[in-house]
């Protein structure tokens, strides 16, 4: 048999390659079905959060951040509970990171604010007096992709069902329901709604002025997003 | 054309060393700039506030690992394929068109891809996931270059003289393989553009746009399933690949045991694969596929060693060669380090080394006493092999090389010293507790102490640059160096003072 | 059978498949010096040591041979 593979190119390829594809298909596929299964009280993203979350991956901010928080007691001390998987159901892609130059900010939505967050972005050492984190001022006047998250929410309740408009079960046993727009013009009305909302708490003028004005600057939808992360 | 004796034809290797070293030099020059970015965070607005975006260290830090990893690393294989592969298959490219037009097109298409992955990292389009930043137009581009490599591997071997194939074309074959498999499934997604929204528009927002058919843990897994097995495949694989054939020839000594080489492709197949889930320890992926990862990653040492020692066992009884050649020394020192981070990775996957080791530097620091000291010492010294035969002409620099050696090889043990350090301090810092229960440091604290470390990596990293530096320079000078007969090609590679 | 249980028994058997496999390659390679053409197994060093397009290949593949 080794002699005949020694000699065959073309089937030790075949060989080779059914090797490594099993060993991928029986490593992964079984906890597909199991992993993707929400936990109570776990929503999609609102339209303004998900333009947030596009923020906080255009910038990469997961190349210092991690969003997992490890099941040790340092962890769940430093960051609260410890994260589980059917909170991460609607997460695409999944953000946990690989490194944490900064903290993790799993449930960074509990203990920041949006003021908190308005000064720290725009420099963090005004709050942090020794960060290493380099401050981010053009998110004050980028402006917010709010189609492209729209786009986004669409395909992720026509491709993979994610319940937008749909009842879904709170811990408390309520229903909540995460809206979702019927077209691009309500999609730009539903965000500037929520931005309405995030920065009522803020202090930064020309950020309100631009929001005043219909127009949403990056920072709005990423301290919308950050304080979702519960 | 009848009375010119056949000749192997580098062409597309030519083109390959190329931008290796250029792409060797802009992903580790952008590596050193932000490792200073951490050490000293002014830097992050060196170039202007306006230009801030671009040059802070988020967005820089997908390109540095994009360049180093896809553009030097991968050209780097490339390069030596279309070296390696005509020599021990004993058929020049010149032979047939078909190839030589693949294997051109290959590279321009390549060189294509890569302005496209640096513009759009820039811009801040990106996927987020490690190593698989790149958005679908940009992976379809990927797919098709891959393609016309496996053209050319497969074409190359169908018109072969020497019927068995040698060990170095194994790896490279699985290379190509595992990395097509990998790349696929871990890059599925769908573009945002295919949606409709009930009011029936079509095609909204960035037309580039895509979201992970997977999601949350799901894709977590296939992620670090990928993310793993590409260092497996890019990283591993074919730098054996090279080893395997650079070594040996270099030094004129027949491999230790060309039956364990056999023995240890094998092995590196059967368990690589499997070692994946030690990048999700303690997170909420299944206990068993964890435990497995760990099992999984301690057996890996036994085909890595089994590879490493090959090596260094041909080396018997010729050691004075590594004193000799400053070029052997590279390939020494490089299985050196392969045996290094072959045995520190399987550490750092036991579960409860990994409980402080992960998302720290110590990981940063594994992840370059392997690439700084295994990849890319062994691309270094395969260039340095390939040039004098690809240009006929004599290493423009003995001294220059050594000084290159130890300059770098200096740079590396500053590297991982001060990583392993700044992992472990960080990670016990952040787990302890004092006498009443309380975390004894705030996130802060644990940040302020790595200063020094951040400073002496930034300084290692640039130790390692301007070694690279003096390796383009040195193979830039050996294009117009003397002139060398074939007869001094046969084993150790001609050298000038 | 549940999806786990598939997993369960495709990995074990696997396991098995491949420890079976290669240790009768170890057997193999210890049993055998020369392979099914007559070829020291570590006469194929040779063909990095001897790669000029003018050498002799260690087995050339125009002789095609009975098996």
């Amino acid at each position: 048999m080794f002699h005949w593979l020694e000699k065959h190119p073309f089937f030790f390829a075949v060989g080779v390659f059914v090797v490594i594809a099993f060993a991928g298909l029986i490593e992964i596929v079984p906890n597909f079905a199991q992993a993707s299964r929400p936990v109570i009280g776990t929503k999609p993203t609102t339209l303004l959060e998900q333009a947030g979350r596009d923020v906080y991956i255009k910038n990469s901010c997961n190349a210092c951040h991690s969003q997992l928080i490890r099941p040790f007691k340092a962890e769940t001390d430093r960051y609260g509970h410890y994260s589980l998987s059917g909170e991460y159901a609607y997460d695409r892609p999944f953000l946990w990171g690989s490194k944490r130059t900064g903290p993790d900010l799993h449930r960074v939505g509990n203990y920041r604010t949006t003021e908190w967050h308005e000064n720290h972005m725009r420099d963090p050492k005004s709050v942090m007096p020794s960060s290493i984190m380099p401050g981010y001022p053009w998110l004050y006047t980028n402006k917010t992709d709010i189609n492209t998250a729209y786009a986004t929410q669409l395909t992720n309740a026509q491709f993979f069902g994610v319940p937008y408009n749909k009842p879904i079960p709170m811990k408390d046993g309520s229903t909540a329901v995460v809206k979702m727009a019927g077209s691009v013009a309500e999609a730009h009305k539903m965000a500037l709604e929520e931005a309405k909302e995030v920065v009522s708490r803020m202090k930064d003028q020309d950020v309100k002025d631009a929001v005043a004005n219909g127009d949403i600057p990056e920072i709005v939808a990423l301290i919308a997003y950050l304080n979702s992360l519960k | 054309m009848e009375n010119r004796p056949l000749e192997y034809d580098y062409t597309v290797a030519k083109m390959f060393m190329v931008t290796t070293i250029v792409l060797g030099i802009v992903g580790m020059g952008i590596g050193v700039f932000i490792a200073f970015e951490l050490a000293f965070p002014e830097l992050n607005t060196v170039f202007g506030a306006g230009l801030a975006e671009y040059t802070n260290f988020s967005r820089l830090r997908p390109l540095h690992t994009d360049a180093v990893a896809f553009g030097f690393t991968l050209s780097g294989i490339f390069a030596t394929w279309y070296y390696v592969g005509q020599r021990v298959l004993k058929v020049s490219m010149a032979e047939s068109k078909f190839l030589m037009f693949i294997g051109k097109l290959q590279f321009w298409l390549y060189v294509i891809g890569v302005a496209a992955v640096v513009v759009s990292l820039f811009m801040g389009i990106t996927t987020s996931k490690e190593y698989a930043e790149f958005e679908w137009p940009i992976d379809i581009a990927i797919v098709v270059v891959w393609v016309l490599w496996g053209i050319s591997i497969f074409g190359l071997i169908g018109i072969r003289r020497e019927k068995s194939l040698y060990i170095s074309i194994w790896y490279y074959i699985a290379t190509f393989l595992g990395v097509a498999m990998l790349y696929l499934f871990n890059n599925m997604e769908i573009p945002t553009m295919l949606a409709t929204s009930p009011a029936g528009e079509t095609g909204i927002g960035a037309w580039y746009h895509s979201i992970s058919m997977y999601a949350g843990t799901n894709d977590a897994l296939v992620q670090w399933w990928y993310g793993h097995n590409a260092v497996a495949f890019v990283f591993t694989v074919p730098i054996i690949a090279m080893i395997y054939y650079f070594l040996p020839k270099e030094s004129g000594q027949a491999i230790y045991s060309y039956k364990l080489s056999l023995l240890s492709f094998w092995g590196l197949m059967f368990v690589y694969l499997w070692a994946g889930g030690h990048h999700l320890l303690y997170s909420t992926v299944p206990d068993w596929m964890q435990t497995m990862g760990s099992i999984f990653s301690v057996i890996l040492i036994l085909p890595s060693w089994g590879s490493a020692i090959n090596m260094l066992l041909t080396m018997k009884g010729e050691w004075q060669q590594v004193a000799a050649s400053p070029l052997i020394k590279f390939m020494v020192l490089a299985s050196t380090f392969y045996m290094f981070s072959t045995l520190e990775g399987p550490i750092q996957a036991i579960k409860s080394v990994n409980a402080i080791a992960h998302f720290t530097d110590w990981i940063v620091g594994h992840v370059h006493d392997g690439t700084l000291g295994w990849v890319g010492f062994m691309i270094i010294a395969a260039l340095y092999h390939m040039a004098p035969r690809v240009f006929k002409r004599e290493l423009y620099s003995k001294s220059l090389m050594a000084a290159q050696f130890w300059i770098q090889t200096l740079g590396i043990v500053l590297y991982f010293t001060s990583m392993w350090i700044a992992g472990i301090t960080q990670g016990m810092m952040w787990r302890a507790h004092d006498e009443f229960g309380n975390l004894a440091y705030s996130f802060m604290d644990t940040v302020d102490v790595l200063h020094p470390y951040y400073t002496l990596r930034g300084i290692g990293g640039l130790l390692y640059l301007i070694g690279f530096l003096m390796f383009a320079y040195n193979i830039y000078k050996t294009m117009s160096a003397r002139p060398v007969e074939e007869s001094e090609l046969q084993n150790a590679s001609p050298m000038g003072a | 059978m549940s999806i786990n249980e598939f997993a369960a028994y495709g990995y074990f058997f696997l396991i098995v498949f491949l420890v079976v496999v290669t240790y009768s390659y170890i057997y193999h390679l210890y049993k055998n010096r020369k392979d099914s053409s007559g070829v020291d197994y570590e006469n194929y060093s040779n063909m990095a040591l001897k790669d000029d397009i003018s050498d002799t290949p260690v087995k050339p593949i125009s002789k095609r041979e009975e098996k």
